[in-house]
């Protein structure tokens, strides 16, 4: 199949297969992920991801009947997508494609409309809180892994391929035949998240589980554990978020409660808004 | 059983909340009102003349609280101004779009309300046309922002604008007979607007009421027939969403209206004003589920 380069807006127009053009991208071998969520650590420590928000983290399955059965880790993250949609919708030019295959975000340009939340297929975005414990770190702007674009152009792998104690993830030129993703990739067969959206993920799983990769398999084979964790957690969130409802409670008593939330949240705004008029002018 | 039970995971935010469908309820409502305030003066139906003021000034109402909630639902309330700044504005996003006809269509219609005011027929009908072609832009986009979507997979489908057309059209007519009977209470006699014309109007808002129910039905046939996540999209439409999606669109505000509509009622004033507002409520339920009930399952992915 020939290549069709398309482009939309702020991204290169795709780069996978194209000689001499570098396209950094991740193999996720599933069959070496101990789910220790080393991962997840250490690219909280790299950034100082504020808790609640994730840029990358780890889906736990158990498959199978006693004693027949197995534990499945499913590692998630930006997918760095050939054809981001998010890029495509940011309506700021916030989100760009950088001509590596990075997908990266401009915090000075974001006005957290989080467009690009809703654009993302693979929740790899998400909106970070008013509070954090280093003031001087952004706020309420769209936030998202970046693979570790600092690192690697200092000739380091990501965070969280460093932290990786089984050695499952592994990163490299896509594009170059002589990077170990490449050559894992001539090897093995690789899936990739949501294939039928066409966004070409730079992310590639090895031994991918069909129903970890689903979306409505999630929402469907809960445990209730986790199904009464996820209620505590929106019913104990503080934030930017309207739109969360708790199962099995009034969604029309939610929606108005949503609401005042919102309502809550306009002195607060409108407070950093005064304060960020007077510090311009002012000071 | 050989199905894998997830038991760890995190759990993302629903990113637009109840303030979006507020947002898509109050612009669908300003542009139905304004559709029937162009009938007399755009499309020459000289008996709507006499509403034309009140419909506009109704539309123009509900599109001054938009910005309170678009711009105070923003993580950066004043970076709002980026959106029509040339070096920000990105031409392939959709609320690039929306942004510009938000701006204009109120300053379209506040145009159009002064020529209507002065009596200028000429202008008045230009300036109408240019807003009702805002007007229907402006709610088409509200239907497109979320459609251009692939990763959501109930609101990802060509039918979105039109079923939110459809829903501006009796939310607004629903809307302005209330406003009208209220206005009724308070003027003159000779100032009134005719009885007559608002069930004529609760006439159209049944037609928009069959044509909603039929976009309604596509949409379940989909869901019903769909991929696996169209089918789960359906199911928790019936499960989590059911206070919005069934009990609200669907009972509330097309079933009971309909039967108001087509009964004796229908020539009631009290039967009228009930049916107006079970549409109105009706309407915002349909914005609810398809805010929320869009992103609601990819929440757990």
């Amino acid at each position: 199949m020939s290549h069709q380069p398309r482009s939309y807006g702020l991204q290169t127009p795709g780069t996978k297969g194209v000689a001499g053009v570098k396209r950094y991208g991740m193999v996720i071998d599933l069959r070496k992920c101990i789910g220790c969520m080393s991962c997840m650590v250490a690219c909280k420590a790299e950034f100082g991801i504020p808790m609640g928000v994730w840029r990358t983290w780890v889906k736990v399955a158990d498959k199978g009947t006693y004693p027949n059965t197995k534990r499945t880790f499913m590692p998630r993250m930006c997918n760095h997508c050939d054809y981001p949609v998010c890029v495509r919708n940011c309506p700021t030019q916030a989100t760009y494609k950088h001509k590596d295959g990075f997908v990266l975000q401009r915090y000075n340009r974001c006005i957290g409309c989080r467009t690009c939340m809703v654009a993302c297929p693979y929740n790899a975005r998400h909106l970070i809180p008013a509070k954090r414990t280093d003031e001087k770190l952004p706020k309420l702007v769209v936030d998202k892994c970046t693979l570790c674009i600092h690192r690697v152009k200092k000739g380091v792998v990501p965070a969280c391929v460093q932290a990786c104690v089984g050695g499952a993830r592994i990163f490299g030129d896509m594009n170059d035949p002589e990077s170990e993703v490449s050559k894992l990739a001539a090897k093995e067969n690789l899936t990739v998240l949501k294939p039928e959206l066409g966004t070409s993920p730079s992310v590639s799983y090895i031994g991918g589980d069909w129903e970890m990769m689903d979306e409505s398999h999630s929402y469907t084979n809960r445990t209730e554990q986790l199904k009464d964790e996820f209620n505590t957690f929106k019913e104990n969130h503080e934030g930017d978020a309207f739109g969360d409802l708790v199962e099995g409670q009034p969604t029309m008593a939610q929606v108005g409660k949503n609401f005042m939330g919102f309502c809550r949240t306009i002195p607060h705004k409108a407070k950093d808004v005064i304060d960020a008029y007077i510090n311009l002018y002012f000071r | 059983m050989n199905e894998s039970v997830v038991i760890s995971n995190v759990f993302h935010h629903v990113a637009w909340g109840t303030t979006i469908s507020v947002y898509f309820w109050l612009v669908g409502a300003s542009a139905g009102s304004f559709v029937i305030s162009s009938f007399g003066w755009v499309f020459g139906i000289k008996r709507y003349k006499p509403l034309a003021l009140t419909a506009s000034v109704t539309a123009i109402s509900m599109l001054m609280l938009v910005p309170i909630l678009l711009i105070w639902d923003l993580g950066k309330p004043l970076r709002f101004i980026y959106l029509m700044l040339p070096s920000y504005w990105h031409a392939t996003g959709p609320m690039s779009w929306g942004s510009v006809l938000i701006m204009t269509y109120p300053i379209a219609m506040i145009v159009y309300s002064f020529f209507v005011v002065k009596n200028n027929i000429f202008w008045a009908r230009t300036i109408g046309i240019i807003s009702i072609v805002l007007a229907l832009s402006t709610h088409w986009y509200t239907g497109v922002v979320m459609e251009l979507n692939p990763g959501r997979i109930l609101n990802h489908t060509a039918l979105a604008p039109i079923l939110f057309l459809t829903g501006a059209f009796i939310s607004g007519i629903a809307l302005l007979v209330w406003v009208l009977a209220i206005r009724n209470k308070f003027v003159p006699a000779e100032k009134k607007v005719e009885w007559v014309l608002i069930e004529e109007m609760s006439q159209f808002m049944m037609f928009g009421l069959v044509f909603d129910a039929f976009l309604l039905f596509l949409e379940f046939m989909q869901g019903l027939y769909g991929s696996q996540a169209e089918v789960m999209g359906h199911h928790v439409l019936m499960t989590v969403f059911q206070g919005p999606y069934l009990w609200l669109e669907i009972v509330t505000g097309l079933i009971i209206p309909f039967g108001i509509l087509v009964s004796p009622l229908r020539k009631t004033k009290s039967g009228i004003l009930v049916a107006c507002f079970c549409v109105a409520i009706g309407v915002y339920g349909m914005r609810i589920w398809w805010v929320l009930g869009g992103q609601y399952l990819q929440t757990f992915y």
